[in-house]
This record gives structure tokens, C-alpha cells and sequence, in this order.
């Protein structure tokens, strides 16, 4: 395991998707690489801050109310 | 009635809304508003413009419902209708046009600072948002949709492929080319608490 390689994980390894193999080659690697290691934990935390940046709204029931009533008079006068 | 429509797929649905079955309809609208209301709203960071979006996208839903052959794809045509509408408004108010030149994408720096370790109120601050926020806005458009879609509204990576008509590779290598800009803006704009630390840079 190389840098360039490790760095190449990071995505795979966040999405779940590697061996065990080759989770503990990249967890091996990030032991001794100071730099890999920085470069996974400020990776994995940019992905975290962004699920953050926004929260969820939920269109209130009047508008959704409103929406359907639209919705079904258009579809029936298709 | 609602309580057998709970239990319908989606593609059973879409087939009944093909033949005016207003429930049908009414069910979709429940089952989608929120996730196409708030998609179109990070898109566009605008609320009236991502209400007039989830009104468009249901609209032409009914019109055109009849072309979509497949019923299972039902979802990720709608999240590509969605994101068309967000880009008809976004390019009519001319929002978030600029491009970073290819240099902004050059992630070399040594990342040596660990801001991965900074205390929550730093990290979570209104203040890094709003920078990690800009710094989303300024990404290429597409790469831009695949970050929103993906890392602020939970995604998977076959919707978002699909949604974009792109390969999954496509998807994931623009996510991850923007992911690193993300994280360089984050760690250029942290770098000052390592410097009230007393740390080394
Ligand atoms: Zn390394």
C-alpha cells in the first residue's frame, strides 16, 4: 500500500464497499502514514459537515393539501 | 383506503395514476414531496422558487407519465425532472455560473494540519457552515448536484447516476474530486485555530 493508492480508498472505504483485506492494509498504512491518516480523518469528517450543512424542511400539510387539490383537478380534466 | 395505497409500490402506483386514479396520485405526492421539495431547495437554496419546482415537477408528472415505460424507475425520473427544473431557475437567475478554474481542483497540499480534531462548537459553527455552504455553491454544476445529492441529501449513488443520466463511476469520481475541494476549503479556512493553538504550521 502506497499514499497514492490509500488516498484512491478513502471513498470505497466510507462507502463500505472494500475487503477486509484490504480495510486492514489501508488501517495499517494509516497507522504509520501520519499524512494518510490526516488526509482519511479530514476527508471522512468533510463528508460528515456536509450531510450537516442543511437541514431537512418538511413542506407543511396545507401546501401538500393545496398541491393535491391542483394535482387531481388537472388529472381529471386531462 | 390509504392504508392498501401504504403498501403499494411505487410502479403500482404509476400504473394507476396512468389510468387518473386520483389516490394513486395523492399517495406519490406524500411519498415525494419532502424529498423533491428539499432537493430542489439546496439546489437552488431559494424556498419559494424550490415550492414553484415541486409544483412544476408533479405537474409534469401528470402530463407526462405516460412515457415513462419502465414504472420502477419512477423515483430517479423524478429527481431528474427536479433537477432540470433547478437548473431552468438557477440559469434564469444566473446563480452559481462561475466556474473555479482548473488550478481550485489542484489538491496537492500536504494536508498536515488535523483539524479532525477540533472541538464540535468550532467544527459545527454557523460560520464553517456558511464556508463549507460557498464553497459547495462555487463547485462545477454537475459536481456540484452530485455533492448535494449524495453527501447533503443521502442519495445512493445509482439514483444519482441515474437521476443525471451519467455512469456510477462518472458519479463517483466527480463526487470525490469534489469532496477534496470541499476539504481544502475546510482545512485552508480551520488553519487558524491551529495558529491560536500554538502550533507549528
Ligand atoms: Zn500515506
Amino acid at each position: 500500500m502506497n499514499c497514492k493508492l490509500c488516498s484512491a480508498l478513502f471513498q470505497e472505504y466510507l462507502e463500505n464497499t472494500l475487503s477486509e483485506d484490504l480495510i486492514n492494509e489501508l488501517n495499517n498504512h494509516m497507522n504509520h502514514c501520519e499524512r494518510c491518516g490526516i488526509f482519511f480523518r479530514t476527508y471522512s469528517l468533510t463528508v460528515t459537515l456536509s450531510r450537516q450543512v442543511e437541514t431537512p424542511s418538511c413542506v407543511s400539510t396545507e401546501k401538500i393539501q393545496r398541491l393535491t387539490a391542483l394535482l387531481c383537478e388537472r388529472l381529471l380534466s386531462k | 383506503m390509504s392504508n392498501t395505497k401504504d403498501k403499494l409500490s411505487d410502479a403500482a402506483l404509476v400504473i394507476r395514476i396512468k389510468d387518473d386514479d386520483s389516490k394513486a396520485l395523492e399517495e406519490i405526492v406524500k411519498r415525494y414531496s419532502n424529498k423533491v421539495y428539499n432537493l430542489a431547495f439546496h439546489l437552488t437554496r431559494d424556498a419559494s422558487a424550490a415550492e414553484e419546482i415541486m409544483q412544476e415537477v408533479f405537474l409534469t408528472v401528470i402530463a407526462k407519465i405516460a412515457t415513462l415505460t419502465n414504472e420502477a424507475y419512477f423515483a430517479t425520473w423524478l429527481y431528474r425532472v427536479t433537477t432540470n427544473a433547478a437548473y431552468g431557475f438557477l440559469r434564469k437567475e444566473k446563480k452559481f455560473s462561475d466556474q473555479p478554474s482548473v488550478d481550485d481542483m489542484n489538491q496537492d497540499q500536504s494536508p498536515t494540519y488535523d483539524w479532525s480534531t477540533l472541538p464540535d462548537d468550532i467544527l459545527l459553527s454557523e460560520e464553517s457552515s456558511s464556508v463549507l455552504r460557498e464553497s459547495i455553491d462555487s463547485l462545477p454544476e454537475t459536481m456540484r448536484t452530485i455533492v448535494i445529492m449524495k453527501d447533503v441529501d443521502g442519495f445512493k449513488n445509482e439514483e444519482i447516476a441515474q437521476s443525471l443520466g451519467l455512469s456510477v463511476p462518472a458519479v463517483k469520481s466527480r463526487l470525490h474530486r469534489g469532496r477534496l475541494i470541499l476539504r481544502r476549503t475546510l482545512s485552508d479556512y480551520f488553519r487558524k485555530y491551529s495558529d491560536a493553538s500554538g502550533e507549528d504550521v
